[in-house]
């Protein structure tokens, strides 16, 4: 049962809570506009970060696999000492971007640090080439992963938030103030009908006075 | 009255409430540009963003931007301006892009693959279209929630 606020049973207040439950019917309808937004996005991310993720183990497998055959060729200890001379910090962009209201991480991996390549191509083959070439691409997959995988929880955390608001309002605000609205109105029919028994009771007192005068 | 309670304000679980939805509001809409920038210009920056009204910058992917460039000529380039904005009327089942031009009109229509019209310098789109071009264009779109609160 939805509770009662307590207020003076005056016309103002009924005023005062029609406007407060128009306000809040709208708000409503505005929150639950933004939960449907961020539910879009989140299935939306869902998705793109199963697929990200097997994308990943696909691009992973196929990197090993090469860097076993690069490796087969080349011999771990040549390999070893090309990868000393590769090694570099990685760039990535960071920044942020906003959904509906709710801000999600984006990450970008800077390409031109990663176009150069570091390791001697005389003394190297075309193997190491390609497992150069699908480490990259899967580096871009982990970057992607992350930024999709953190994008995922923060728009769950805010599209709980949003539906406790809506909760709130649905089942809650909303309520209550039809339930006081409802009340107020039965309180001024109670009043106009005491009103009523009244004056009748006092307009028969009259005539008695005056039969009796 | 046997189920009386006290006044809202007085009551911390609706005056909590009350906070929450009043920012709900204030969260809204803060998040959008104070200015729009377009293609050209962001394609030029080292780290194409754009400040919001809320201090907070926006960062834009260069491959979005590069998509999109790909998709115009120069001139048309200069005329994009980013982020597009995407408006949500309470209560609708469709959403609006809001056109400037003819320029997000053509990007659009290459998007859905489909012939757009514009009304009232709107593109009315339903929401699975919307998620097509969500996906496509993530950072160079953004929502504006169109309350209309009396």
């Amino acid at each position: 049962m939805p509770q009662l606020i307590r207020v003076r049973p005056t016309k103002i207040e009924l005023i005062k809570l029609r406007r407060r439950l128009s306000l809040a019917s709208r708000i409503r309808k505005i929150v639950k506009d933004r939960l449907s937004i961020l539910m879009l996005e989140f299935l939306q991310i869902a998705k793109e970060t199963a697929a990200a993720r097997e994308k990943l183990l696909v691009e992973f497998s196929e990197t090993y696999k090469a860097l076993s055959i690069a490796a087969g060729y080349h011999g771990y200890i040549a390999l070893e000492k090309e990868f000393i001379a590769t090694e570099q910090d990685l760039g990535i962009i960071t920044g942020s971007r906003n959904i509906a209201g709710a801000r999600v991480p984006s990450f970008e991996l800077k390409e031109a640090e990663r176009a150069i390549k570091r390791y001697s191509l005389v003394d190297t083959s075309s193997w190491l080439d390609q497992t150069a070439q699908l480490s990259g691409k899967c580096l871009e997959a982990i970057v992607m992963l992350a930024e999709l995988q953190s994008s995922l929880e923060l728009l769950g955390r805010e599209i709980n938030r949003t539906k406790r608001i809506v909760n709130a309002l649905e089942y809650l605000i909303i309520p209550g103030l039809q339930a006081t609205i409802k009340y107020l109105y039965m309180k001024f029919e109670e009043r106009d009908r005491e009103e009523k028994s009244r004056l009748k009771r006092v307009k028969v007192l009259l005539e008695q006075r005056e039969t009796a005068a | 009255m046997s189920n009386e309670r006290q006044l809202p304000d007085e009551l911390p679980y609706q005056r909590m409430l009350q906070e929450y939805l009043s920012g709900e509001l204030r969260v809204l809409n803060a998040y959008l540009p104070c200015e729009q920038k377009s293609l050209s210009n962001l394609l030029g920056e080292e780290y194409p963003n754009v400040v919001c009204n809320d201090g907070s910058t926006h960062l834009f992917k260069r491959k979005e931007l590069e998509y999109l460039a790909s998709l115009l000529d120069t001139g048309e380039q200069k005329a994009l301006l980013l982020p597009m904005l995407i408006e949500v009327n309470p209560g609708q089942g469709e959403v609006a892009i809001v056109c400037q031009g003819k320029v997000e009109k053509k990007v659009i229509s290459k998007i859905l693959d489909m012939p757009i019209t514009t009304k009232q310098e709107r593109i009315m789109i339903y929401k699975p279209q919307l998620a097509l071009i969500r996906k496509l264009l993530k950072t160079t779109t953004q929502y504006l929630f169109a309350p209309t609160i009396k």
